[in-house]
């Protein structure tokens, strides 16, 4: 491992403040390096991506993160949750493909962790067509129409002895702490929790009956592999169903105690599966170290003798330090923070805290799991995901071969401040960022105003925060291009075509945005919506809700045709001023994206308490002032009119890409003035997602050497070869200079 | 019309800096270097006028070593037409009074129309290098200008100050004169890529104290000011860090309020 030329020139000792963060710990035969801990989450790579699954894990522990996990790791055919992507250790292959993140994160200095997972009912089993097997036969009420088989005592016996053979088989493929895994219900927590368990039997009724499955389990697979490795449990201290289920002062507190002294490790949630987001809460709704008052409860009342790791997207080392000096927790949890900065640890270890890439809490990792199949994204950290297929580096960026060219980016909006800083870490000559507003941001500027924020309880928990936090996207790199010499961001700016032309950069990329469609046209019928106009003073695109240019009136209407959050987040801003607020939308719900972000069930419980009234399956016809003219898009005769003073049409985008296309059409003056290269990213090529125009701003950059950086490159696709295979034949597809290095 | 603007290539502290072991200085390994600040606003008031009288040269000049040629570059870059730089080693701990005399043998060689300094730099906060430059120079000066406005016809300016509670005082000014430029007056134009390169191909004149008929006397017997150290300020008390959630700190900090405005 070289050190960073910066470090050399410039030793800086982390604030002595944050020391406490990097004392080991003891667990069970293990020693965890320092506090910082990689709890299991879905990537999207499960063992049948074991290069993904390698690299993903162990650029973390390259970035200090003392332990990393797998996901949810399946431990038989039965629990088998196709189309989602668990990691499986069901056979020898798996021990193999597994033993390669362990291997890989060994040679940075890491703990591996795997999480033995049971699904029980909530696996559906569509790959495998086995039937999973439950305490009692109640159906998924996260999946559909999926009921278990009723597990009599031999079932039990080869439930427990899954968990054992898997346990040996995670012992073989290296890994150094094994889970037993309950929380997030499932089969160890469905038969904790009266929920899920209505037996009568010695498993079922008293705690101690209902605790007896995981107890036994615990014991059993201690016995088989607790001197090799660490026994950690993954256990929700209160499901926020009440009664019915665990309650932190009831079967909370009272499971830890009972089986103490069977784990070395405990890591502690909240809530269940079907609601999950009360776990991975969305900034939205949640603040930083939002399980404190549940997950808080287990150390600080004394209730365990071990090591206790705690999350809540907590990226702030300030409140790291609080939270083990406090006693809260012994180990900082991390998931989607260890996502959007595998480096967080090191950047404190080295003095930077400025640098750390904050979780900004949208939750579009968790939704390409939530979807099933994709890999995972993440908004601030474009390299997540792609540090084997595309030998990206969260931190390493190597030179650009064509480094001797100046640089002119148009327009600082997501994939523009992304694309013209990774240039600069790239190390081109000469990088222009020129922006048309006062300052840089685009669209996260006004986005980061959306939502609202009355700071009032939001029934289960969490409050409505708003989308504040999302403007980290722009402070994070703020902070990294003031940094780079060879970057300057110019403001106030808005450049003709001619000004690009005489502009005297080799390479120019058009990042302009794009701007909702003024006339209503959407992805329902294609066409404009007669009547709709909003340069009128009383319908308005989204922006200028935030924007202010205009006075809503007291009852509003806001079409909502997109699909993700933004009709949503303007009529929850809205409401929350106290308007009299309707939503409409094509599909069956709304903001059906948000199902997968997991903001779904909070969203609706705010929307339902602000009094917004929700219309699905219902588009408009036409706008007139003052009556918005709706019909049922399965029975058009089935009209509505909404009498409303203000509309918002919230209908679809369209790209800002008149500057480019003026610019490719004279090819003549681009050679006359020495412009070799000319690209459109992200919203001005296509509106997408923030994190899908973050990643086409990162993806030029890094390929801006390449023979077309129009075409990205292929990366390597990870699926079984025909014939006698080596993982050459794999390593050899990066045409890109990669910049992780094989071990 | 011939413009001269002054202008200084300053260091620029990180967030976190060293000082050099013997406190004179700080260490170069914490410090960027640009140009001036205030000195981007007097360029592009000079850059305005000269755009505005469609004739005429302005004409960077500093006083520094190979690296102020950078600001240079970046004043031929924006606009400027020809740059001096003065240089010579005796003129490595010079004070105000010492860049001002030199200053003022370079600038009586342009017979100038206008000199427009910044106010002040932002790393030695004199404030003094423009307004000692009018004295060597023996021309009429007006401080920490706002607005100006150029009359060719008549010779004269028309320029504006701010002063307390707002007010604006007019000033008019017979020209030759020298001008200090507040920030603010004008928002300051940006080099695009290519004025960068060509700036390289603008002349720039590099003078020692002998090609201005001074010596290293001059310097010294104009000198009266010598730095003997930086010290950080002492870290002060009266301070409380609040730890704890935000409503935790919140309800911490009403109750400071509480208590003072009880006491």
């Amino acid at each position: 491992m070289s050190v960073p030329a910066a470090e050399e020139e410039r030793p800086v000792a982390r604030d002595p403040k944050y020391d406490i963060l990097f004392e080991p710990i003891q667990i069970g035969p293990k020693t965890l390096k320092n506090r910082f801990y990689q709890v299991p989450h879905c990537i999207g790579a499960g063992s049948e991506r074991p290069g993904f699954q390698a690299y993903h894990r162990a650029v973390k522990v390259e970035g200090g993160w003392g332990a990393v996990c797998t996901e949810y790791c399946s431990i038989h055919p039965e629990s088998d949750d196709t189309s989602r992507v668990s990691a499986r250790i069901w056979d020898d292959g798996d021990v193999r493909n597994l033993g390669a993140m362990c291997d890989r994160v060994h040679h940075y200095g890491g703990l591996a962790g795997i999480e033995l997972w049971y699904g029980g009912p909530h696996a559906p089993c569509m790959e495998s067509r086995a039937t999973p097997r439950g305490p009692s036969q109640i159906p998924s009420d996260f999946e559909i129409n999926i009921h278990p088989r009723y597990a009599d005592k031999d079932d039990i016996l080869e439930l427990q002895k899954m968990y054992v053979d898997a346990a040996l088989r995670a012992r073989d493929a290296g890994f150094d702490i094994v889970y037993v895994y309950g929380a997030h219900s499932y089969l160890p927590l469905q038969f904790l929790s009266p929920f899920y368990n209505k037996r009568t039997d010695e498993y079922g009724g008293s705690f101690e009956n209902r605790a007896r499955f995981w107890k036994e389990t615990l014991e059993k697979v201690r016995e088989a592999v607790g001197d090799d490795c660490a026994i950690a449990s993954r256990f929700a201290v209160d499901t926020l169903l009440g009664p019915a289920s665990i309650e932190i002062g009831e079967d909370g507190v009272r499971f830890v105690e009972y089986v103490d002294h069977l784990v070395d490790l405990w890591d502690l949630t909240v809530g269940d599966i079907a609601e999950w987001g009360q776990n991975a809460g969305p900034s939205r709704f949640f603040e930083e170290n939002h399980e404190k008052p549940y997950t808080g409860v287990i150390k600080a009342g004394d209730h365990t003798d071990k090591p206790v790791v705690g999350v809540g997207r907590i990226t702030n080392p300030d409140t790291m330090v609080a939270i083990i000096k406090s006693g809260q927790f012994d180990i900082i949890g991390g998931a989607r923070p260890s996502i959007s900065d595998p480096f967080l640890p090191k950047k404190i270890e080295e003095g930077r805290p400025e640098d750390i890439r904050e979780c900004i809490g949208c939750n579009q990792c968790i939704s390409r799991w939530e979807i099933g199949g994709p890999p995972m994204v993440c908004t601030q950290n474009a390299t997540a995901g792609e540090e084997y297929r595309r030998g990206w580096h969260p931190e390493n960026f190597s030179k650009a071969a064509n480094a001797d060219k100046g640089v002119l980016v148009i327009g600082a909006g997501p994939a523009g401040m992304e694309c013209a800083m990774v240039l600069g870490k790239r190390g081109m000559s000469a990088v222009h960022l020129v922006e048309d507003a006062s300052e840089i941001g685009g669209c996260v500027n006004w986005i980061s105003k959306l939502g609202h924020s009355d700071g009032k309880e939001n029934l289960a928990r969490g409050t409505a925060r708003g989308l504040g936090e999302w403007a980290r996207i722009t402070n994070y790199r703020q902070i990294q291009l003031d940094k780079l010499r060879n970057v300057e961001v110019h403001l106030n700016s808005r450049l003709s075509a001619q000004d690009v032309l005489e502009y005297g950069a080799e390479i120019v990329i058009v990042a302009t945005g794009c701007h909702f469609a003024t006339d209503g046209l959407n992805p329902a019928t294609h066409a404009p919506i007669p009547g709709a106009d909003t340069s009128l003073d009383w319908q308005l695109t989204p922006d200028q809700v935030v924007k202010g240019e205009k006075p809503i009136g007291q009852r509003v209407l806001v079409l909502e045709n997109e699909g993700y959050h933004m009709g949503a987040s303007v009529a929850q801003r809205l409401a929350g001023e106290g308007k009299q607020v309707h939503l409409m939308t094509q599909v069956g719900d709304i903001a059906g994206y948000m199902e997968y972000t997991l903001e779904a069930p909070m969203l609706h419980r705010d929307l339902h308490r602000l009094g917004v009234g929700i219309h699905t399956y219902t588009m408009l016809e036409r706008i007139e002032p003052g009556a918005c003219h709706a019909y049922n898009i399965w029975n058009e005769a089935h009209k509505e009119v909404f009498e409303v003073d203000t509309v918002v049409l919230c209908t679809q985008r369209l790209s800002n890409h008149e500057l480019y296309h003026e610019l490719k059409s004279d090819k003549a003056a681009l050679e006359r003035e020495g412009i070799e290269g000319l690209y459109l990213i992200g919203d001005a090529a296509a509106p997408r997602m923030l994190v899908d125009s973050i990643f086409d701003g990162h993806r030029l950059a890094r390929e801006i050497d390449s023979p077309n950086p129009a075409m990205p490159l292929p990366f390597i696709r990870e699926r079984r070869l025909w014939g006698e295979v080596a993982n050459s034949d794999f390593d050899t597809q990066l045409f890109g200079t990669p910049d992780v290095a094989p071990v | 019309m011939r413009i001269v603007v002054p202008v200084k290539q300053v260091a620029a502290l990180d967030d976190e800096f060293e000082l050099l072991d013997d406190g004179a200085g700080v260490d170069p390994d914490f410090v960027e270097r640009d140009l001036n600040e205030w000195d981007t606003f007097s360029l592009e008031a000079a850059l305005l006028l000269s755009g505005a009288a469609g004739e005429g040269e302005v004409v960077a000049v500093s006083v520094g070593d190979d690296e102020a040629s950078e600001a240079l570059l970046t004043c031929l870059a924006k606009g400027a037409d020809r740059a001096v730089r003065i240089w010579d080693d005796a003129l490595q701990d010079a004070d105000v009074l010492s860049v001002a005399r030199v200053l003022a043998a370079a600038v009586e060689r342009e017979s100038p129309d206008l000199v427009l300094c910044g106010v002040q730099s932002s790393d030695a906060v004199n404030g003094a290098t423009g307004v000692a430059l009018a004295a060597h120079l023996g021309l009429p000066h007006v401080a920490v200008v706002s607005g100006l406005q150029y009359d060719a016809g008549s010779g004269t300016a028309m320029v504006e100050r701010e002063l307390e509670g707002g007010l604006i005082e007019v000033v008019t000014i017979r020209c030759p004169a020298l001008l200090t430029i507040q920030t603010g007056i004008n928002e300051p134009r940006y080099a695009n890529l290519r004025a960068i390169k060509q700036a390289r191909e603008k002349p720039m004149d590099e003078l020692a104290l002998s090609d201005l008929g001074l010596d290293d006397e001059a310097v010294t017997a104009t000198a009266g000011a010598r730095r003997r150290r930086l010290r950080p300020p002492e870290s002060g008390g009266g301070a409380e860090i609040i730890e704890g959630s935000s409503a935790e700190a919140a309800a911490r900090i009403a109750d400071i309020v509480k208590e003072r405005m009880s006491g």
